[in-house]
């Protein structure tokens, strides 16, 4: 039988939109340093393998795993990069414990987004260079296509998109990590002027650095390591079509499948009910809701008046990016998975301070790599142990 | 359970996915599945520079059977071929899934003006990128670095190059196969970068490489004839790759360890039947043969030499032919070591069919600045030994392996090809410790960072510590002075422009501290030069300091002194 | 860590770009579709029997169950508007000289969406279901490529 899986240690670093003074490396080494000490390990003696979590033209480093092991003590140690969202870190580490090649793993994802000047034209440059680079002027047109049609097929209006981002920046104003805390309305929000209509200015995350470590260790070491680990109950990932002619549009048609698979592994049937936080991608603001459904959280037909009536806030029945989300801790690429991660888990320590949800007893965290992909990954976390 | 590849081309027809795909079902079909068998999907690619797509997996996601599955690339540079079938295996090995498709890619030919410029980005970007580095040059200054410390005659090294065409001419997806090949051949070709000649080199290569890997439950369905992953393991050295001696790749040799425990192997040499040691290079190759300890340091160009390494040798090794051979398209190359142990195993591989009844090998893929190792140990388990006299109905890959090769003509008049070129700006955050650094050398001056803990000196500088895993404690200045730990003399610009005057890269160990970085020197007959001779640095003057890496114009030998 | 930089003129970036550019084949498939629009101006499609799928453009291969397809189906050139977005920016955020509409259009016989520009919609407000058509360069202007479609227009019915 495999062995669970826990969080033994997180820690952060940045979150925030320009971190100057600081290389990539050093903002990787002060995470890591908080990350070891909130889990207690030696990390030279202690963790049998890392997982990093890059994509090189954000960096402007070809190869960029290269860069990766002296500011995480990982030095002649087993080191891998994963090209994607450090959601899918997450899942590797596990399946790294859950195989037996390794006892306690670190997962690693950071933005340094602040060195990159022509962010635009770099995501430009993941669409089709022969179909889609040509005619398509910037990767928003294709959020904005696929919003249109999210709001075609539910019913929902711009109006709900708008709330949402309203609400996240405004849970951030008791996060004192996020990079973009607002006191805001749904009318600001709607007010703000088209990018690609229907998707407007403040609909979209900000970019922020920041780098996030986690500590995954196997049951056996878990005690040893934490009095308050954090189980990982459940892990799924799943990809759909990366063609934009041929794919689901107005759907999140993989995140359903990676949370189908994350749920299974948690022995959850009942989401909506189960599930006590969601912290879910909104790099968009629609996303936030497209994911919700997505997750098995809410019915289309429900969802907005979940989003009208409260319920998605703080003290609402779903509490869904109370960390404030992408939107208002900054979009940190391939740490946003990680920040979910973080935020869950500080949520379920009860460490959460101001922003602290009552009773929180299983979280969802769910993550997506942005446009154009279509790959996402899910992790169910818990008090308890869960199901063996 | 399964392999497939494409053929190794220059330049394919093919999009990176049409690539991918025809490598997967290629695989698939070798073993009688489909896609719905499979459960999730594992993709490697090295650098997204080459392809030309950022979040290039994504994108070629489609290509390996991902649509609707999990998937995951994973990449360690050039090592990544070897680790996708490690990352399949411990997809399979935690119970996440049954069946895994794993696929590696690389489109080379889209990276104009050549595939080699792309590799100038994966130098250091403030300390080695600005000195205009070529990928050569860190090769030439490990193959230096490693026939000095041994003595070693480029006769004995070139005869890996020899081997390895040679054997490729049995391979129906080789691009470089030469059954007539000589030592002479290859000592005859051009000087890029010496000691490094155009024979030494593996060509740059479009093509795609899969495997169908299963649990034990699910093999026994598909197959009775399975080859076991026996033992995996892999490594990372530190991104300071001047403060370390390249003369023996430590890396490889901790990844080898890992591999051969999990495997079982305590007699490395007498227990591996095959190898697939990484050849980009010829030198490499033996490089690799000493890290993954089938034989002691200094010694595996000997065998090279006495023909123990021949197909019908002692230990085949590379007997696909390799990189040098077959083709070197980065993340599939790797991958298609891991397939020919597979093929070779099963005795499968016809006309390369190795001798006696091999019943287990080690492939490996090495990448980075040299940095990484990764390390596969394939098996047939003590099932039913394959011999040598039962060759197969169809060798694989058979001779209709997918590919469709453009010539430069075609290439360049292809219907619909679309050109662009990415705009790709950055300001890079030096940081606290290259800003003190850079700060120092507009002064003048040297600094490093002293570590208490293991009481070295740094130099470059760095905050932490990647020994001791802690804060450094101090600036200190050392000398401007240091000792040539190897060098090359490069007749090739970063983009592979002949050079009228050549340029001598050296790695210049600074006296005074452990470390040390990556420079010319100037002022010298290249002839003259020699790994230990003692340099100083040669400052621009003041006025036209910038705080930049050329503050430092050159090195240049200490007059009087060591030779 | 020890020590940081706390004044601001000490702050040190360094630029540098990724100085390559590229040339991408369209691979087997997409030459054979270009080629066709180039010279008879129609759109090919690739028909997947088993997943009952028409992909646009044509493509080698099935994605859902990986069978070897053909550049072997007429479709459009009329379609269905499936979604739409109107630009206002630009790749780096900077404003369009004027707004620019993008659209998915699934043309009669196939399954996928065509995604291009939606041409002259100016007078009526675009919605999603509307049937447009595809307008092509004319024949001595087509090269092989995408923008060998100048985009949709709006049809009647």
């Amino acid at each position: 039988m495999e062995p669970r899986v826990a969080i033994v240690g997180v820690g952060h670093a940045g979150f925030a939109p320009i971190t100057a003074g600081l290389s990539y490396k050093e903002l990787m080494f002060q995470a890591a340093e908080r990350a070891y000490d909130d889990a207690g390990v030696d990390v030279r003696a202690d963790v049998d393998s890392f997982v990093c979590c890059s994509e090189d033209f954000l960096e402007g480093t070809s190869i960029f795993d290269e860069y990766v092991p002296d500011q995480l003590g990982a030095v002649h140690r087993p080191v891998q990069t994963v090209a994607g969202d450090g959601l899918f870190g997450i899942v590797t580490g596990t399946m790294l414990i859950r195989s037996g090649v390794a006892n306690v793993v670190v997962v690693e994802a950071h933005s340094k987004v602040s060195d990159v000047l022509t962010l635009g034209s770099i995501e430009h440059f993941a669409l089709d260079p022969v179909w889609n680079r040509p005619l398509v002027p910037s990767v928003l047109a294709v959020a904005g296509l696929d919003m249109n049609a999210f709001l075609e097929r539910t019913g929902l209006t711009e109006e709900h998109c708008a709330l949402v981002a309203a609400k996240n920046r405004c849970n951030a104003l008791d996060n004192p990590r996020a990079a973009y805390p607002a006191d805001l309305s749904g009318d600001d929000v709607d007010d703000s002027a088209p990018l690609w209509w229907p998707l407007r200015e403040l609909e979209v995350a900000g970019r922020a650095d920041g780098c996030v470590v986690v500590v995954l260790a196997a049951e056996d070491r878990v005690r040893d390591l934490t009095e308050a680990p954090v189980w990982l109950l459940g892990a799924g990932w799943s990809s759909g079509s990366p063609t934009l002619e041929s794919r689901t549009w107005g759907e999140a048609d993989f995140v359903r499948r990676a949370a189908q698979r994350a749920y299974a592994m948690a022995g959850i049937r009942d989401p909506a009910e189960e599930i006590d936080l969601a912290e879910v991608d909104d790099t968009y603001a629609y996303k936030e809701l497209q994911h919700v459904e997505a997750l098995g959280l809410a019915e289309p037909a429900d969802l907005g008046d979940l989003v009208q009536e409260g319920d998605l806030e703080p003290e609402g029945e779903l509490p869904v990016n109370v960390s404030g989300g992408a939107l208002a801790q900054g979009n940190l690429f391939e740490a946003n998975g990680l920040a979910r991660v973080l935020e869950c888990v500080e949520q379920l320590r009860g460490e959460a301070g101001e922003r602290q949800v009552e009773d929180v007893q299983v979280a969802v965290a769910q993550s997506w790599p942005g446009v154009p992909s279509t790959s996402a990954a899910v992790v169910v976390l818990g008090r308890d142990e869960g199901p063996s | 359970m399964g392999a497939g590849m494409t053929r190794f081309m220059r330049r394919a027809q093919e999009t990176g996915k049409e690539l991918a795909w025809e490598a997967s079902r290629a695989a698939l079909e070798s073993c009688e599945l489909t896609l719905d068998a499979v459960d999730a999907v594992c993709l490697t690619s090295a650098p997204d520079a080459f392809d030309g797509v950022h979040m290039k997996g994504e994108y070629l996601s489609d290509g390996a059977g991902a649509f609707g599955r999990p998937f995951i690339r994973t990449y360690v540079g050039g090592g990544s071929g070897v680790f996708t079938a490690i990352q399949g295996w411990y997809t399979v090995a935690s119970g996440m899934a049954d069946v895994v498709l794993v696929v590696a890619e690389e489109k080379m030919s889209s990276t104009q003006p050549h595939p080699q410029a792309a590799f100038l980005t994966i130098f250091d970007n403030v300390l080695e990128r600005p000195l205009g580095p070529n990928l050569l040059w860190i090769f030439a200054l490990e193959m230096n670095r490693y026939m000095s410390a041994y003595g070693l005659d480029k006769r004995d090294i070139a005869a890996v190059a020899v081997k390895n065409k040679r054997n490729a001419a049995d391979h129906p997806a080789a691009l470089l196969g030469r059954s007539d090949i000589t030592v002479e051949d290859v000592l005859a070709s051009e000087t890029l970068a010496w000691p490094v000649q155009r024979l030494d080199v593996s060509p740059v290569s479009d093509g795609a490489v899969a495997l169908v890997l299963a649990s034990e439950e699910a093999a026994e369905r598909i197959t009775d004839r399975p080859v076991w992953i026996q033992g995996v393991g892999w490594n990372l050295d530190t991104a300071y790759w001047t403060n370390r001696d390249l003369v023996f790749p430590e890396y490889v040799r901790n990844a080898a360890r890992a591999a051969y425990a999990m495997a079982g192997v305590t007699e490395p040499r007498k227990q591996i039947h095959i190898a697939e040691p990484y050849d980009p290079f010829d030198y490499k190759e033996l490089h690799h043969l000493e890290g993954l300890m089938l034989f002691d340091p200094g010694t595996a160009p000997e065998a090279a030499r006495d023909g123990v390494l021949n197909r019908d040798g002692d230990l085949p090794s590379c007997p696909s032919g390799g990189l040098l051979g077959v083709g070197n398209p980065i993340a599939a190359a790797g991958l298609m070591k891991v397939a020919e142990l597979f093929w070779q195993l099963r005795g499968e591989a016809g006309a390369r069919q190795v001798p006696g009844s091999p019943e287990r090998g080690v492939a490996q893929a090495w990448g980075d600045l040299m940095q990484v190792g990764t390390v596969v140990v394939l098996g047939n388990e003590g099932g039913p030994p394959t011999t040598a006299t039962r060759l197969p109905d169809s060798p694989t890959p058979p001779a209709s392996t997918p590919g469709h090769p453009l010539t430069e003509a075609e290439f360049r008049g292809a219907t619909g090809a679309v050109e662009d070129a990415v705009d790709a700006r950055y300001a890079w955050d030096a940081g606290v410790a290259i800003s003190r650094f850079l700060g120092g050398l507009r002064e003048g001056r040297i600094l490093g960072r002293e570590c208490r803990g293991c009481e070295r000196v740094l130099v470059p500088p760095r905050m932490f510590c990647e020994r001791c895993f802690r804060g450094t404690d101090a600036w200190v200045e050392v000398e401007p002075t240091g000792v040539v730990q190897t060098f090359s003399i490069c007749h090739v610009s970063w983009d592979m422009k002949p050079l009228e005057t050549p340029e001598i890269p050296a790695v210049i160990a600074i006296d005074g501290s452990s470390g040390g970085f990556l420079h010319v020197l100037g002022e010298v007959d290249p002839q003259e030069v020699r790994v230990g001779m003692a340099v100083e640095a040669v400052w621009k003057p003041v006025a036209e300091r910038t705080g930049s890496i050329l503050d430092i114009a050159y090195f240049r030998p200490v007059r009087g002194g060591a030779p | 860590m020890i020590e940081r930089i706390a004044r601001p003129d000490e702050v040190r970036r360094w630029p540098g770009s990724i100085p390559v550019s590229h040339r991408y084949t369209p691979g087997v498939a997409g030459q054979a579709f270009l080629e066709t629009l180039r010279d008879r101006g129609v759109i090919l499609g690739s028909r997947c029997d088993r997943c009952r799928y028409t992909y646009v453009p044509a493509r080698l291969f099935c994605e859902r169950c990986f069978a070897e397809l053909a550049a072997d189906v007429e479709v459009g050139p009329a379609g269905v508007l499936r979604s739409f977005a109107i630009g206002f920016v630009g790749v780096e955020g900077e404003p369009l000289e004027s707004p620019l509409t993008l659209g998915l259009v699934q043309l009669d016989g196939a399954d996928a969406c065509l995604l291009h520009l939606v041409l002259d919609h100016s007078d009526e407000p675009l919605e999603i279901g509307r049937r447009v058509e595809v307008v092509v360069k004319p024949a001595g202007e087509r090269t092989g490529s995408i923008l060998d479609i100048e985009g949709f227009r709006p049809v009647e019915g």
